[in-house]
């Protein structure tokens, strides 16, 4: 009995002790970061000095990885920007790749921002708390099937199999405007892309639908790759708006990477790019404003070269867009992708 | 009890054995005893010839001609370490080298061990040579072959027979080490794994504060030179005060001398980082397991019932379900508190949430395997330890332990084993190890649709490789343990 006591007392010590160690320790190197739980996102990503950004491994053109491991592709190049107009340097950023739980981590705050081609919806602004700064690809969903199929409409498709990612507005969509036409089809569920394009290739299913940017870039890559003939229906099924998210209530973070997510389609509007913004020598006044030549300063936060370093670093939107999407089969010419004066819909307020 | 028992299945076995004929037939006396001794076992042989030649026919034109190994080739380092850093690709292969040489000390030394056993009971002893042992892997080897053979070079091909010479060296020399130095072979077998953790993982030092307990219990165990056990408070009280010194001289001095940092757990991924995961959660779910066990059976309904809700909740929640808690909710709470980052070389991160929740449902699994192994040791031993007066703990750790762990170890390298494989589950929550490393492969352009199917067929062969070696390691431990003993 009375050993027991010892030991019982000679284990709470060394509880003790350990508490003990792992709280000395602490002090030392926590500082009192958690006090500043109002100040905004922008401040603990510039303490930080690194970015953290949320995005996939896994959809061609938007967010790979090559064999080096390193991340690549539309989305990821808008997290570069990020990091280019926040902190002045492209490469200060930490890829998190997500898997269909992607909004919880905005929210948790396990990301800064999100790039990860998800599209903004009413009840994704709303209910689950989340903000939507800026749209990078004006997208629709459309549908896929072999180019020797005899499918050349949505109306053709009654009884047909299709292949779609759950849990995505995707598959909502096409419930929606399928039902909207009284069309009967069979749905088959995926969870992810990868898996739907090896049961699409292996015949399980007729129609393979997604976002056309997507299903533009497999018909590409696969053709290349010296696969089957694809064929993608002209009509667009929905509006899908694909670009940043962010969590809700912090002005500032939103305000900062809406500019200079902006600052893309400026440059490009200007006739700015990689090679020629650090050579500008006209003196159009709005130019100067926007590479802060001049004593301007709009107060968001921003450093004043922000500009600079997000076409120098990363380049203006069609820079991106050709090097990532384009290379990969999504052709802007003729999409909403181009420039408002070009009839397309990137449109940037004006920066003065 | 047991000795009644195993005698009349003994008997058994030899009656059987003596029924069986003794000459060696020769092996068209086999095919025609075994093969061809009825019509119908005729018929039935040749079809299944042409059915097993066919199938061996397409197997090997798939595997040797018609297949694209291109994507396998072309990423054969994102395959089997992701996106690790490629600058930082040194630790990798350091880490390869120094776990080569604590398996050569670590192998040598149970060999030299079990010689000295021989020697103490004047048993005979012969070492297995080498190459047996490798004929045994054969597994193992036909995964560094082909991996060899993918990434053709000089430097792979150094680096692999570097580590197996490695490993042969020590274990040459650590085998003929006298009985008193052997001790020493241990504890630098040791250190020479925690140095591999620490090589990749870098700063922190709480894997040295863990290894520097170790070291003082076996210090101390070594200087007293006998059962620490009755004195297990004392015991814990000197390996936290040896760990919190070695830990602080880590800290203050050497840190400031030398900078450890490495790469942060969120950076390990492909076939690595399931090996890493699978490892560190067999190691931290083992213990646990042992002790759920024990209180499940525990005669305090306090931690008796603690222990049963945890089994049961655990085993009742499937493991994807327990990730998704893990990825998502965790997250919420747990994050950034300074307790855990002590405890953590890095701050919680994805995959260390997802490594814990691996741990903790093993456990729960473990926990009624060694149950079953409790419940299988006859009540009789127990009593028998009481009555020569030996105090409880000393009875679960010398007389009921040993033989429920020999009893269950088949089903335990079984979990374990499953552990490895679900290991691959971490792909669904987007954690980038092997098979998530695939979806990244065929997001590559020129990979969209170009070997789908191959690239799961190495993904499966880089798993069995493991596994049936672990499970022919098991066989043989199973066997080692039982011979002579019950």
């Amino acid at each position: 009995m009375r050993s027991n006591r010892v030991k019982l007392f000679a284990v709470l010590a060394c509880v003790l002790g350990l508490v003990a160690v792992a709280c000395s320790s602490d002090s030392g190197n926590d500082t009192d970061d958690n006090q500043q739980d109002t100040a905004s996102l922008l401040d603990e990503v510039r303490d930080r000095d690194q970015l953290i950004c949320g995005t996939r491994d896994d959809l061609t053109g938007f967010a790979q990885k090559n064999s080096e491991g390193e991340f690549e592709g539309f989305d990821v190049e808008f997290c570069k920007v990020i990091a280019a107009g926040i902190l002045g340097d492209a490469t200060k950023v930490e890829f998190k790749a997500l898997g269909p739980e992607r909004f919880t981590s905005v929210q948790a705050g396990e990301v800064d921002i999100l790039f990860r081609n998800a599209t903004a919806t009413a009840s994704r602004d709303g209910r689950e708390g989340l903000a939507f700064p800026f749209t990078t690809v004006y997208d629709g969903q459309r549908m896929m099937v072999s180019g020797d199929s005899d499918i050349t409409s949505l109306d053709d498709m009654d009884g047909a199999s299709i292949c779609v990612v759950q849990g995505t507005t995707t598959e909502l969509n096409l419930n929606a405007v399928l039902g909207a036409r009284g069309i009967s089809f069979n749905p088959v569920l995926y969870s992810s892309h990868t898996e739907l394009r090896e049961a699409y290739q292996a015949g399980l299913c007729e129609g393979y639908t997604a976002d056309g940017s997507a299903l533009f870039v497999y018909k590409f890559t696969s053709e290349q790759a010296g696969g089957p003939q694809q064929r993608i229906l002209d009509e667009v099924m929905s509006k899908e708006p694909l670009g940043a998210v962010i969590a809700d209530g912090d002005s500032k973070w939103e305000q900062a990477v809406t500019w200079v997510m902006r600052a893309t389609i400026q440059a490009w509007e200007f006739g700015l790019d990689s090679t020629n913004i650090n050579s500008y020598s006209g003196n159009d006044v709005n130019i100067l404003n926007f590479l802060g030549r001049n004593d301007f300063d709009p107060g968001l936060g921003l450093d004043r070269d922000f500009a600079i370093n997000v076409v120098d670093q990363v380049g203006n939107y069609k820079e991106i867009y050709d090097r990532t999407l384009g290379a990969t089969g999504l052709i802007m010419e003729g999409s909403y992708n181009r420039l408002w004066s070009d009839g397309g819909l990137h449109y940037a307020p004006p920066y003065r | 009890m047991s000795e009644v028992m195993s005698n009349g299945v003994m008997s058994e076995v030899m009656s059987a054995e003596a029924l069986m004929p003794s000459k060696k037939l020769s092996a068209r006396g086999w095919m025609r005893a075994n093969l061809f001794n009825r019509w119908y076992n005729a018929v039935l042989t040749l079809i299944l010839a042409l059915v097993i030649a066919y199938l061996g026919f397409r197997s090997i034109r798939y595997l040797f001609w018609t297949a694209e190994w291109e994507p396998v080739r072309a990423n054969l380092t994102l395959f089997m370490i992701g996106s690790f850093p490629r600058d930082e690709q040194w630790r990798v292969v350091v880490q390869l080298l120094l776990l080569a040489a604590a398996f050569g000390v670590i192998w040598g030394s149970m060999i030299g061990a079990s010689r000295d056993r021989a020697a103490q009971s004047g048993s005979p002893f012969s070492a297995e040579p080498g190459w047996v042992a490798l004929r045994r892997w054969w597994g193992l080897v036909l995964l560094l072959g082909v991996l060899l053979l993918a990434a053709w070079g000089i430097l792979p091909l150094v680096l692999a027979f570097g580590c197996i010479a490695l490993i042969f060296m020590l274990r040459r020399i650590a085998m003929r080490l006298a009985s008193k130095v052997r001790i020493y072979a241990w504890f630098g077998g040791y250190v020479l794994l925690i140095a591999s953790w620490q090589i990749v993982s870098g700063t922190g030092g709480s894997a040295w504060f863990w290894a520097a307990g170790l070291l003082a219990f076996w210090g101390i165990r070594t200087v007293r030179k006998k059962d620490l056990t009755p004195r297990l408070p004392l015991t814990l009280v000197a390996i936290v005060g040896g760990g919190a010194v070695a830990w602080a001289i880590y800290t203050f001095i050497l840190n400031g001398l030398i900078n450890f940092s490495g790469v942060g757990w969120d950076n390990w991924s492909g076939f690595h980082l399931n090996l890493i995961a699978a490892t560190i959660s067999i190691i931290a779910a083992f213990p646990l397991g042992l002790i759920l066990a024990l209180g499940r059976r525990s005669s305090l309904p306090a931690i008796r019932w603690l222990c049963v809700t945890y089994i049961e909740l655990i085993r009742g929640v499937p493991l994807i379900g327990l990730l998704f808690i893990g990825n998502s909710l965790l997250g919420f709470f747990i994050d950034n508190d300074p307790f855990i980052d002590f405890f953590l070389d890095t701050p919680l991160s994805q995959i260390s949430r997802a490594i814990v929740i691996m741990s903790l449902f093993t456990a729960a699994y473990l926990a009624e395997v060694i149950r079953g192994g409790l419940e299988a040791t006859p009540r009789g031993q127990t009593e028998a330890g009481q009555s020569v007066g030996l105090s409880p703990w000393q009875i679960t750790s010398r007389i009921v332990m040993p033989q429920t762990l020999r009893a269950s170890i088949p089903a335990i390298v079984g979990q374990f084993i499953s552990l490895l494989k679900d290991s691959s589950l971490l792909s669904i929550i987007a954690v980038s190890e092997i098979l998530r490393v695939r979806a990244s492969v065929h997001s590559q352009g020129a990979f969209t649709t170009l070997g789908t199917a191959e690239t799961l067929v190495f993904i499966a062969f880089a798993f069995w490789a493991f596994a049936f070696t672990w499970s022919r390691e098991s066989q043989r431990l199973e066997k080692h343990l039982g011979v002579g003993e019950r």
